[in-house]
């Protein structure tokens, strides 16, 4: 049995304190050991992008970190982009208005990688959409939905910013 | 598909994490991005006894210019590596290989240092490495050393790094204006391993002929391959359309083995190679004749 | 008391749908979006263990010797179940045909690369695989059958040895005068054609957690599960069970595409849940043992196909031999596959006779698992080909050649050859939008330019029929008993007059509780966020099958539908009680009950409700007090196959026209989509935002099918596709931008006029995307037999024409 290793990360603004065996995924540490099972597991080979969190504002394929290499970040996962009474974020919102979603078992994915895109390029080219989502794969709708849901999302958030936001019914 | 067991170590100096790599016991391996060794070790394909952290080493994250060149550390990552406005302005071929390497998600972790000692043969680094006629720069127990790059790469996912030692830094000369470059590369998806590809860097004399042509192709072969015999039938011919195609045709022609998969067989991928150069050549010898080294 | 149920939107007690046929957004999203959704791989119970199962790796071989001790002692380990744990307590795999199902965990002789032969249970799955390390075991490989026709062949080798054959199943269909149809023909086209394995790959792999009771000797399982109660009948089956101590509880999952698979692992972890006393046990296949070791293959099949044509361009009988290779067991059900074309055979057209001569064949390979569309898509493949071919030699273009073959639309219900009743359809219609939104004459005019410039550009004019809403009947041939599949749904109306709809089914994507909602609000004249859809188990719910066979829409729209109806019966009745009339008298509409003729007698559906469960003084004596009703649905008319397999099976015949722009790379063999445009018509849309997602992620899949996905097998049938670097599911850069319309030809046979459409494009998308790119390579003078039409094979092609 390997030692185990103190960490501390902040996940979607709380600090966590937990020892891990130094093989854990940081995946599987965030699933387990956190019960934050929003982030699911596609192939664990670092494909699929399901499994994609935000680490110190990067989206990054979880499955493909060890949880030892979290240690001081600062993290977000899919439960951490509504509002605390749950309202949605404008992506999420989106993704809804847009049918960006059938099974969602991909979504939380398609979602931090989305976030990560237009929290640092508000107006992003087709082809910079193209190349973060070419990185997410999804089974079910085909994608056309889910690049509707982007731009969709990006006007809103581009409201937001302006302050002509609408308030969602 | 769970790591089996390893102990882990995160060095703060590279002195760290080669006493760590030199005392342990039993095979030890460094951990950069992640994005190639936690696969294996996913799979249980790798199953180091230790694995050695790179990532809080200090001052192996930088891009400096210095004398012509730019050094860049080893834990440098392909996103910063991709928004560096010094790259992209004054080693673009870099810069393209590195926009062609996976996704977004994958060049936030994704480093160079770890692409160069990983030496994945469908990998666009080394090829690129090759072609520029980089240096790499090697600590280990019995000192710093510079490796050229043609050196490095020695077979498949073998590299010239002795046990202990650690690749530190990568230095890559600085495009002048009129330096020509072409990068090309085919896979099956966007974003995938290449099947083959080409780097290709080459200038014009003042006769307006190809000088300096330096093609490493990727894809093809256990290593990056230089065909000579293309480059020899480059070098001191006026750029054409025609040039390119016979280039390319000598290049499928000069690759020795090319590898077999369920996406390429060795002929294809010898067919590809050629169609590669052919493109990489063409792109090189109209940035050249534009007299642009910088991005087209 | 007979109920009818309504059949088109108008039929409805309203006077304007607010919600069915319209774009409403989904209830399930929210949970889904923000991560609260409880998948498989999420549920988490008291003293639950972890499993992991070592595999074979040889294709073919006797087991000499294996030892789990080593593994039994390591700390964290709970129980290591073995073959004969499996022979012990359980029977083999119910399979189609019957009879080729094996035990879960191999005992003595290894069948395929990665069949079960030990599992561990442990603390953790990381310490569950570190235990399989520990496992030792001795193989004697022997030769392996990778070839179909070699597995047919005197004195080869046999993958079940008491079956005596590797020939699971070999039948002659003959539907008509085939034979002279062909001798009188003025052309007779033949070709053969190769279609390799692809399958489903959802993003979520299949999941269970097994809880073997001890004490009472029953059996829960949680899991990622598309057909809860015929899973549980399977576990029963295996398991000697009686089949109410079963219980399923299937969660939402992640997408299933009918390649969940999972009986597997679902009985070894039942077996390891019984070796540890109770414990709850959970296997989560990993994506490396779900694309080798999982349901995750489907369609391995070899083709030669033959087309009779007349002198006025009518094809007048199809002749289609196949050769499928189903891997080493029937466990998968994939034999259904080659049985479900009967209800399409034929395709749009009016193509009077046909012969099928279908031989199911056993190799050590993976056994074959369903994936969407379960048969057709291949079968469509090769019909489409064959009719440009004929359209090709005879010089008439191939969305003309359509044109005069397609079943005209006076002419439905129409009966094909092997025995399925076409509901309706407008197939010209259809066509002319397709061409329309591709503006097809200016494609053609664009090909031809490209082709001056030297380009390969090639474009595919492609018809199929979408059949749906499934019945059993239609894999009678393949061994299948039974007829019907029904359907349940619950509605009941609360004291306040709010909805609760319970049903047995879990979501996959395709949105039926939104769909279930939608019908309810209009019915009953409330808002949708008024409706609560709840899941029951199976040991609780009504009789269900769930999504499956593009019939969840339709089915659960008449179960739903039903249950109003009788509710509206019993809910009239008492409004005219209180209202002192006849219930003739009581008319349902807007969410009143009101008296006909009398402007104002009237009381709300809650109004209602709550009068029936609160003031019983009110009533009279024996009328029933519940606003609530169970209705089962199944399609009515199905009939018993006959000698030739004839019946009456799928319901709907939804059709599509799909046209298609590829330009092909003669250098390298890369197919570039062009453009892609879409008709379809799939009857009344419920809900058309879901259809259109269905449509747009199943022409992805049918991208995927013709173009990239394959799983490949060396000659000794080792699996060379273990990972997603190699088996390549599209990205969005590999799906170009769909455009679609629709047509609305009403079913005269579903409630509300609805077809099935959940399994959609992936009929027709093949057909269509081969269709353009041997119409790219006809003038090179070569065709592509072959699927996946990889870069490699398409270069290969085209180098040899060179010479």
């Amino acid at each position: 049995m390997t030692q185990m290793r103190p960490i501390r990360l902040t996940v979607n603004g709380v600090a966590y304190e937990a020892p891990v065996e130094p093989r854990t995924t940081l995946a599987d540490f965030l699933r387990a050991d956190l019960e934050l099972t929003g982030t699911h597991l596609g192939c664990e080979h670092g494909v699929c992008g399901i499994c994609t969190v935000l680490v110190d504002g990067q989206a990054v394929r979880s499955c493909l970190m060890l949880a030892v290499q979290a240690d001081g970040a600062n993290l977000m996962t899919v439960e951490g982009l509504a509002g605390p009474d749950g309202k949605l974020h404008p992506i999420q919102q989106a993704f809804v208005e847009e049918h960006g979603l059938q099974c969602g078992f991909c979504t939380p994915g398609f979602l931090i990688a989305i976030y990560e895109l237009l929290e640092n390029n508000p107006s992003p080219s087709e082809a910079e959409i193209l190349d973060v989502l070419g990185g997410q794969i999804c089974r079910c709708t085909g994608y056309q939905s889910i690049l509707r849901a982007v731009h969709s999302a990006a006007a809103k958030l581009g409201a937001v910013r302006s302050g002509t936001a609408q308030e969602s019914a | 598909m769970k790591p089996a067991p390893f102990e882990y170590l995160a060095p703060t100096t590279i002195g760290e994490a080669i006493t760590a790599l030199q005392e342990f016991d039993g095979e030890a391996k460094l951990l950069a991005g992640g994005q190639s060794l936690m696969p294996m070790l996913n799979m249980r394909l790798a199953r180091p006894g230790l694995v050695v952290d790179l990532g809080r080493v200090q001052d192996l994250d930088y891009i400096r210019e210095s004398d012509g060149h730019l050094a860049i550390g080893a834990m440098t990552t392909k996103r910063t590596l991709e928004r560096s406005p010094l790259v992209q302005n004054r080693q673009p071929l870099l810069h393209a290989a590195t926009v062609s390497i996976g996704h977004p998600q994958i060049r936030n972790r994704g480093t160079i240092g770890g692409s160069m000692a990983q030496a994945d043969p469908a990998a666009e680094y080394p090829a690129t490495a090759v072609a520029l006629e980089a240096t790499l720069r090697v600590i280990g127990p019995t000192g710093d050393r510079i490796v050229p790059a043609e050196d490095f790469f020695v077979t498949y996912l073998t590299t010239a790094l002795e046990p202990g030692e650690v690749l530190t830094e990568v230095t890559v000369p600085m495009f002048e204006a009129k330096t020509g470059w072409g990068f090309s590369e085919i896979s099956r998806r966007h974003g995938d391993f290449a099947m083959a590809g080409a780097a290709v860097t080459l200038s014009l004399d003042a006769a307006g002929c190809c000088a300096e042509p330096r093609i490493a192709l990727f894809g093809v072969g256990p290593t990056p391959v230089r065909p000579r015999g293309a480059e020899d039938a480059v070098r001191g011919e006026q750029p054409s359309d025609l040039l390119c195609q016979n280039a390319g045709r000598q290049v499928s022609e000069e690759i020795d083995e090319p590898l077999s998969d369920v996406h390429a067989s060795a002929d294809y991928r010898r067919n590809l190679a050629g169609v590669m150069a052919r493109q990489a050549l063409s792109d090189a010898m109209a940035r050249a004749t534009a007299g642009r080294g910088g991005r087209a | 008391m007979a109920i009818e149920i309504p059949k088109r939107l108008e039929d409805l007690p309203t006077s304007a749908p607010r919600w069915v046929g319209r774009r409403v957004e989904r209830k399930e999203d929210a949970a889904l979006l923000t991560g609260r959704t409880q998948f498989i791989e999420d549920v988490v119970l008291p003293g639950m263990l972890h499993c992991a199962i070592l595999r074979s790796p040889f294709p073919h071989a006797r087991i000499a010797k294996l030892d789990a001790t080593d593994a039994e002692a390591q700390p964290g380990v709970v129980a290591v179940v073995t073959g004969e744990d499996a022979l012990r307590w359980s029977q083999p795999a119910a399979s189609a045909p019957e009879g080729w199902g094996t035990h879960c965990l191999a005992s003595s002789l290894v069948r395929f690369v990665g069949e079960p032969v030990a599992a561990v249970a442990a603390t953790s799955r990381y310490v569950a695989e570190d235990a399989l390390e520990r496992i030792v075991v001795d193989y004697d490989p022997l030769d392996p059958i990778a070839n179909p026709f070699a597995a047919m062949e005197e004195g080869s080798p046999l993958v079940i040895e008491e079956k005596g054959t590797n020939v699971m199943m070999q039948r002659l269909f003959t539907w008509g005068a085939v034979d002279e149809a062909f001798a009188k023909a003025a052309h007779v086209f033949t070709e053969k054609f190769r279609w390799n394995r692809v399958g489903a790959n959802p993003t979520e792999t299949f999941g269970a957690i097994c809880e073997w009771d001890p004490m009472s000797l029953d059996l829960t399982v949680y899991g990622s599960i598309q057909a809860a109660s015929f899973f549980a009948l399977g576990r029963a089956a295996t398991f000697g069970l009686p089949s109410n101590k079963v219980n399923v509880k299937s969660q939402p999952h992640g997408g299933s595409f009918g390649g969940k698979g999972g009986t597997r692992g679902t009985d070894i972890a039942c077996l390891l849940s019984r070796k540890a006393g109770g414990r709850p046990v959970k296997w989560i296949e990993d994506r490396m043992e779900y694309l080798t070791s999982g349901g995750s293959q489907a369609w391995d099949r070899h083709y030669e196909v033959s087309l009779a044509v007349d002198a006025d361009a009518q094809a007048t009988g199809l002749r289609v031999k196949l050769v499928d290779d189903l891997g080493a067991t029937g466990e998968g059900y994939a034999a259904i596959s080659a049985a479900k074309p009967l209800a399409a055979f034929t395709g749009p057209y009016t193509i009077p006779v046909a012969e099928y001569d279908l031989t199911l064949v056993a190799t050590n390979k993976l056994p074959a698992f369903p994936y969407r569309g379960f048969g057709p898509p291949p079968h469509f493949f090769v019909l489409e080909q064959m009719m440009d071919i004929a359209a090709r030699d005879l010089d008439i273009d191939p969305a003309e050649f359509r044109r005069r073959n397609f079943i005209p639309s006076d002419q439905f219900p129409y009966t094909i050859p092997s025995g399925n009743e076409y509901d309706s359809g407008s197939y010209e219609e259809v066509l002319d939008k397709a061409l329309a939104l591709a503006g097809y004459a200016d494609l053609r005019a664009k090909q031809a330019e490209a082709r001056e410039e030297g380009r390969i550009v090639g474009i595919g004019v492609a018809s199929a029929i979408e059949p749906g809403v499934f019945d059993w009947n239609a894999y009678r041939t393949v061994g299948v008993p039974g007829i019907g599949v029904p359907e349940g749904a619950t509605v009941s109306i609360d004291i306040l007059g709010m909805i609760t709809v319970r049903v047995g089914f879990s979501l996959e994507g395709q949105g039926q509780y939104t769909l279930a909602s939608q019908l309810v609000a209009d019915y009953f004249g409330t808002d949708i966020a008024a409706v609560r859809v709840v899941q029951l188990d199976t040991q609780s719910a009504p009789p269900s099958f769930g999504p499956g066979g593009s019939r969840l829409g339709v089915a659960i729209t008449g179960a739903v539908l039903g249950a109003c109806e009788r509710i509206r019966e019993k809910m009239s009745a008492v409004t005219a009680v209180l209202m002192q009339t006849e219930p003739d008298k009581i008319q349902l509409l807007d969410g009143k009950f009101a008296v006909v003729g009398m402007p104002g007698a009237e009381m709300s559906v809650a109004e209602v409700a709550g009068t029936m469960l609160a003031r019983s003084d009110l009533l009279p004596p024996g009328i029933d007090p519940r606003p609530e009703a169970t209705h089962v649905w199944t399609a009515a008319g199905r009939t018993e196959p006959d000698d030739q397999g004839r019946a009456k099976s799928y319901l709907t015949a939804a059709q599509a026209v799909h046209v298609v722009m590829v330009e092909i790379d003669r250098d390298t063999g890369v197919v570039e989509i062009l453009k892609y445009c879409l008709a379809d018509d799939c009857g009344t849309r419920l809900n058309p935002l879901i259809v259109q997602g269905q449509t747009e992620g199943s022409v992805a899949q049918g991208i995927g099918a013709a173009l990239f996905e394959e799983y490949v097998y060396d000659e000794d049938a080792q699996p060379l596709t273990a990972t997603f670097m190699d088996y390549l599911i599209p990205t969005i850069n590999e799906i170009p931008p769909t455009e679609q319309t629709e047509v609305v030809t009403p079913s005269p046979f579903t409630p509300l006029g609805a077809k099935g459409c959940g399994e959609g494009a992936i009929h027709t998308t093949p057909a269509a995307v081969m269709c353009a790119v041997n119409d790219a390579l006809a003038p090179l003078g070569t065709m592509a037999r072959e699927v996946p039409a990889a870069p490699n094979r398409v270069w290969n092609l085209i180098r040899a024409t060179q010479g």
